[in-house]
């Protein structure tokens, strides 16, 4: 007996050895990756699969990429900035009041079905989207339409819409219900690109049948199998899950596409995009994450690329919960948040402090806001000048199941940054739930406690779409009322002389930071990984990246 | 024997029922709904309403149930939420990915786990039976994210041997009319393709496979060992049969009945080890698929994908027991 | 008291004891087993006293000790490494054996208790009781095990005390399953018919004989199933259920969280896995042992 056991014990321990050595096989990695592609065919993997291809109706960024190669609007960014330039308009102007607008279309431009793209075409695509109805009317599906436009045909909310003139087959005329200072900058939102109103009909886009019971059903095979549009590519096939294939279109009107074929995979796994590239099955990836930097980095055959930091990642404070309501206790919360540590350590050297609530690259940013440095002490001598007794009890929400750009791993912000509120005179319940639906509504209505992980990234570049989407009315998640501030952000909205505008946006975000709805923490640059033969590739603050400069050596 | 078989036909009803009541008041149980599901990081209170009208999720509960089960009756399955697909189109792309995976994991745990048991018992506590004891305990000791995630570290990135996400390699074209990879590869008669996706398929298949391994390996070394020592095969011996003979005929067949049960009973440890299995291998079958279903509180994708699998695993169970009937005549009567 | 009483007391005495006695000498001579308790005793140990063996508190750590954006490795200050938010993982683990214990024997419990109930009514009574327990039970098995539970813990919100009833409820078909089918066997045992026909009372009948005969079978799943149960667990935790609080050095959670940084710190992932495949597995060796210990069938063998 005795020698069996001791045969046995030997057995074990040699097997959980080999499984040790097996699974610690060293940090360095000699990457064997990079290999695979040949030719002109690159393969990108987004954290999933886009909605539709139709870019009325999406607004999720896996959705966006892949239009954007196929599609073009009247104008668009300049490569890597915010600056608008000519795009299937070659130029413009507007009426003195700023309600007419006159676009000189691009002449001898097609649509990849052979279609040509002119005034009569823009008109279509703007009546289109100005005649939606029912679920075409959702957030889910027309929501920059509607951030940006208002309402629809039926009248039920104001438009700035009001029609489309084709003066003649390249001139065409938008004509709006009011001036507004940011209706040129949102044209260059892939939301409002051109698709061929032939194969808009032919293959039923606006067709579905609304039953009872399951709601929208899609009938029409447009944005699923026929997409057309006049972009660089053009589509070829798209099986759901696994893979959406474009290829060069040859015909494009500007300098055509460098690679042969172009294919986006969902893999929604973080770890698991990282080693897809390092195996060669693709060769690039979006939402790197801070702690895979530098692995890359180190690999000889890969590259990252930082997109220049155009978002926010925050702490809100809900202030209908006490007592958040009271300024002392907003500001020991802003004391005891160790902001530095939680950016110096977590985002790979890709992130700065935020000190207020939009990034500094906008106009309107003020440098000399409040600022509040991390000083535990001092937090809890605030606390005790509103009289409360230590510790104070709050109650912290962050989501799971997600990551942003902003905040690559929200649970070890919030556990930095509980443990830091701890030692300064609060004790921190934890509270979870997954990203979407649970935690975006609970944030929303009010119901994350007194304090929630939050962030934002742009859309395009103007501080109304930062601190106007914030605090420019009486939210849920912020919970608080205040006139002054309100007022603020509603003239700097409205206001067409762009000095004085800024004015009041720098105005705001020093009132901002004093009134804190909520501690701004970070600005990130996210980062793109491709393999390193990779050349051509210009990330965008607002992630609108062509892919038709980008080729492989 | 056509009797038993309609009768257990007949038991299916009342379970299937249930199971149809019961995944359809859990998932009212949720927190949490649809319509903020469908929205997302932009809803509104009135945009939710709206979504709730339209998936007629405002009506009375029983009429949603009678509502549900009568198109499920229909084969209509109803729309994904997130993707706006019918569920239909889904399932048919998630479930032949599933099956292919368990059963090349299936595949994997039988072909070694039968002969790996078999030999343990002939050389009863020789070391072959000592170690596959071990390593059967081991395998059932470990969990299976933790094996999928240590073979995918050693073999796919720190040795680079094999593909580490995904059913096929994204550069390869291939029709899928059948939506099981090798079969369609197989349709094409395209090697390469088919290659390509049997390497994919090998790390998931034995992070799967590893504890119906185990556990087949166990029970057919129980089973032989339980035969063996059986009147008749000591007869068989004595008559002066060839070993092999009265392994095959006489040992084999009569173990068959424990092991066939055991493989039925794997189904379910599958299906549930796929769900993580998938995970870690990015593999777009019915376990991801439900798993996101939960988190973005896909309510259609929910409801079909778990009475989906729950009525596969119940059929499965039938073939099992039918199969064990044929087997061993004496369960009929009973 | 009658003479029949008597009799009746005399065969409660008698059914149970002597199988114990025998079954705990095999146990000792099985060395699986013996493996078996030396691995739960270390971990147990590991859980009771964990503030005495670890060297630091699991939930405090100092970000300072990170190195890049992750966490060094094993050294001589640090013998596991540190983790994401520089804490001695050493501390974790042992810290974490209580959480891995504790959930284990809750869920267990709760499985087996009422599992018990279910099991012991529908084998007792029969009839359509028995029909309509058993078809429940039927439902409650055609959905995986794994998928039922995330099915529950979705619905409860996560957290430690509803991983435990999740885990729990999963496990109560097998229990009930399990004692009916003794129960049905047992009934017709002789010495039952035998109490029986010197009127023992049904109740008693049920607690002092039924009861007893049916358990060990119900002893060897229990402990097969504490394995399941951690295992179960530490899934669970890899989906992102896990307990509400981050910093809780829960196994499953803390591999969860480590596998984003599988490639720059394999330490975060490796320990937590091991530490659960070792438990599991001394739980795994006890049961077997159990089992073979209990079994009649085995007697002649071990």
């Amino acid at each position: 007996m005795g020698r069996t056991s001791m045969r046995i014990l030997l057995l074990l321990a040699t097997a959980l050895l080999v499984l040790a050595a097996a699974g610690c096989g060293g940090d360095d990695d000699d990457g064997d990756g990079g290999e695979g592609a040949t030719g002109g065919e690159l393969v990108f993997a987004g954290a999933s699969d886009p909605v539709v291809l139709d870019g009325a109706l999406v607004s999720d960024g896996e959705s966006l990429r892949p239009i954007d190669q196929m599609f073009e609007g009247l104008v668009s960014l300049a490569p890597g900035s915010t600056e608008i330039i000519p795009a299937l308009a070659e130029s413009w102007e507007a009426n003195a009041d700023g309600t007419a607008w006159t676009f000189r279309l691009r002449e001898n431009v097609t649509f990849h079905d052979g279609e040509p793209f002119n005034a009569e075409a823009v008109c279509f695509n703007f009546d289109r989207w100005y005649n939606f109805k029912g679920p075409f009317q959702l957030e889910s599906a027309t929501y920059y339409w509607q951030t940006v436009f208002g309402g629809f045909s039926d009248g039920e909310e104001p438009s700035l819409y009001e029609s489309c003139e084709a003066t003649d087959e390249s001139t065409v005329v938008i004509n709006l219900t009011k001036a507004s200072s940011s209706f040129l900058g949102a044209l260059a939102l892939t939301n409002f690109t051109f698709a061929s109103p032939q194969a808009l009909q032919e293959f039923g886009a606006d067709e579905g049948t609304v039953d009872e019971e399951t709601g929208f059903k899609p009938t029409g095979t447009y944005g699923t199998e026929h997409p057309t549009g006049t972009g660089p590519f053009r589509f070829v096939s798209w099986t759901r899950g696994d893979r959406l294939v474009l290829e060069r279109y040859e015909d494009y009107w500007g300098e055509k596409a460098k690679l042969d074929r172009l294919i986006f995979r969902p893999i929604s796994d973080n770890a698991a995009r990282l080693q897809a590239l390092q195996a060669g099955d693709i060769q690039g990836y979006d939402l790197v994450e801070p702690q895979d930097i530098e692995t890359i980095e180190g690999d000889e055959n890969l590259q990252v690329l930082d997109r220049p930091p155009f978002n926010v990642a925050y702490v809100g404070i809900n202030q209908k919960m006490a007592p958040m309501n009271r300024l002392e206790v907003r500001q020991a919360i802003a004391h005891g948040l160790d902001r530095q540590s939680v950016v110096d350590n977590f985002y790979a050297g890709r992130g700065e402090v935020a000190k207020a609530f939009m990034p500094p690259s906008l106009e309107g940013y003020a440098d000399d806001v409040m600022e509040y440095e991390y000083d535990p002490e001092k937090s809890k001598e605030l606390l005790r000048q509103a009289g409360l007794t230590l510790p104070v009890r709050i109650d912290f929400w962050y989501p799971t199941d997600v990551s942003r750009p902003y905040m690559p791993d929200p649970k070890r912000n919030f556990e930095a940054f509980a443990a830091s509120l701890n030692k300064a005179g609060f004790q921190v319940t934890p509270h979870s739930a997954p990203w979407s639906p649970d935690y975006l509504g609970r944030a929303q209505e009010g119901t994350a406690g007194h304090l929630h992980l939050l962030g934002w990234t742009g859309d395009y570049g103007d501080p109304d779409n930062f601190i106007g989407t914030f605090f420019q009315t009486e939210t849920g998640q912020f919970g608080f009322n205040n006139p002054e501030l309100f007022d603020l952000l509603n003239r700097a909205e409205t206001e067409t002389d762009q000095a004085a505008r800024i004015g009041l946006y720098e105005d705001a975000n020093r009132m901002i930071m004093e009134f804190l709805p909520g501690v701004p923490y970070a600005h990130t640059e996210p980062a793109l990984a491709f393999t390193a033969n990779v050349t051509g590739y210009t990330p965008s603050p607002v992630s609108l990246e062509p892919f038709s400069t980008v080729s492989m050596e | 024997m056509l009797r038993f078989v309609v009768r257990r036909l007949l038991l299916l009803v009342p379970i299937l029922v249930g199971l149809s009541l019961l995944v359809f008041l859990w998932i009212r149980a949720l927190p949490g709904g649809p319509a903020q599901a469908l929205l997302g990081e932009r809803a509104t209170a009135e945009s939710i309403e709206q979504i709730e009208e339209q998936y007629g999720l405002d009506k009375p509960i029983h009429l949603q149930y009678f509502t549900y089960v009568s198109k499920i009756a229909q084969g209509d399955l109803g729309t994904s939420v997130t993707t706006r697909r019918p569920v239909v189109d889904e399932l048919q792309q998630r479930f032949p990915a599933t099956i292919e995976l368990a059963l090349a994991a299936m595949l994997f745990s039988i072909t070694l786990g039968i002969p790996l048991g078999f030999i343990a018992a002939k050389r009863y506590g020789g070391a072959v039976d000592h170690g596959s004891l071990v390593l059967s305990l081991i395998g059932i000791s470990i969990p299976v994210f933790f094996l999928a995630i240590l073979l995918k570290y050693v073999f796919a990135v720190q040795l680079g041997l094999l593909p580490t996400v995904g059913r096929i390699s994204a550069t390869i074209d291939l029709e899928h009319p059948t939506n099981f990879y090798v079969l369609d590869a197989l349709i094409a008669g395209d090697m390469e393709a088919l290659w390509d996706t049997l390497t994919h398929m090998v790390l998931p298949a034995i992070a799967l496979g590893s504890i119906p391994l185990a556990v087949i390996a166990r029970i057919t070394r129980a089973a032989v060992l339980d035969v063996q020592n059986e009147d008749y095969v000591r007869t068989a011996r004595a008559k002066g049969l060839a070993p092999r003979v009265v392994d095959v005929r006489h040992i084999f067949r009569n173990a068959m009945l424990p092991i066939v049960t055991i493989i039925g009973l794997q189904v379910g440890l599958l299906l549930s080890g796929a769900v993580l299995t998938e995970t870690v291998f990015a593999w777009p079958g019915m376990g991801t698929w439900l798993v996101d279903a939960i988190e973005q509180r896909n309510y259609p994708v929910l409801q079909a994908g778990i009475l989906f699998v729950a009525v596969v695993f119940v059929l499965v169970n039938l073939l099992v027991d039918i199969s064990y009937a044929l087997i061993n005549p004496r369960i009929r009567v009973s | 008291m009658s003479i029949a009483e008597a009799e009746a007391r005399e065969l409660q005495l008698e059914a149970p004891s002597g199988l114990w006695n025998e079954a705990w000498r095999r146990l000792r001579r099985n060395p699986g087993a013996i493996i078996g308790f030396v691995l739960v005793a270390t971990f147990v140990t590991c859980a009771l006293f964990a503030p005495l063996i670890a060297p630091e508190d699991p939930r405090v750590g100092d970000l300072a000790r990170l190195e890049g954006s992750c966490c060094p490795g094993p050294s001589a200050e640090h013998i596991f490494g540190v983790d994401q938010q520089g804490r001695d993982v050493f501390s974790r683990v042992i810290y974490g054996a209580r959480y891995s214990l504790l959930i284990g024997v809750v869920s267990v419990a709760v499985g087996l208790s009422i599992g018990m109930i279910i099991g012991a009514i529908a084998g007792y009574f029969g009839g359509w009781v028995d029909t309509l327990l058993m078809r429940l039970m039927d439902i409650m098995l055609s959905i995986p095990g794994l998928l039922l539970a995330i099915g529950i813990v979705a619905a409860l919100g996560p957290g430690l005390v509803q991983i435990m009833v999740a885990v729990g409820v999963t496990q109560i078909p097998i229990f009930a399953r399990l004692l009916r089918g003794s129960i049905l066997a047992a009934r017709e045992a002789d010495y039952v018919l035998a109490a029986r026909s010197v009127g023992v009372p049904r109740r008693a009948i049920l607690s002092s004989h039924l009861l007893p005969n049916a358990i060990s079978p119900v002893i060897v799943q229990g402990t097969l199933a504490l394995a399941t149960a951690i295992i179960e667990v530490a899934g669970l935790g890899f989906l992102g259920l896990g307990p509400q609080d981050p910093s809780t050095p829960e196994w499953g959670t803390m591999l969860t969280d480590t596998t984003r940084y599988l490639q720059t710190a394999p330490h975060l992932a490796l320990i937590p896995g091991f530490a659960i495949v070792i438990s599991v597995l001394g739980f795994n060796l006890i049961g077997d042992g159990l089992r073979e210990a209990l079994d009649p069938r085995f007697r002649g063998r071990a």
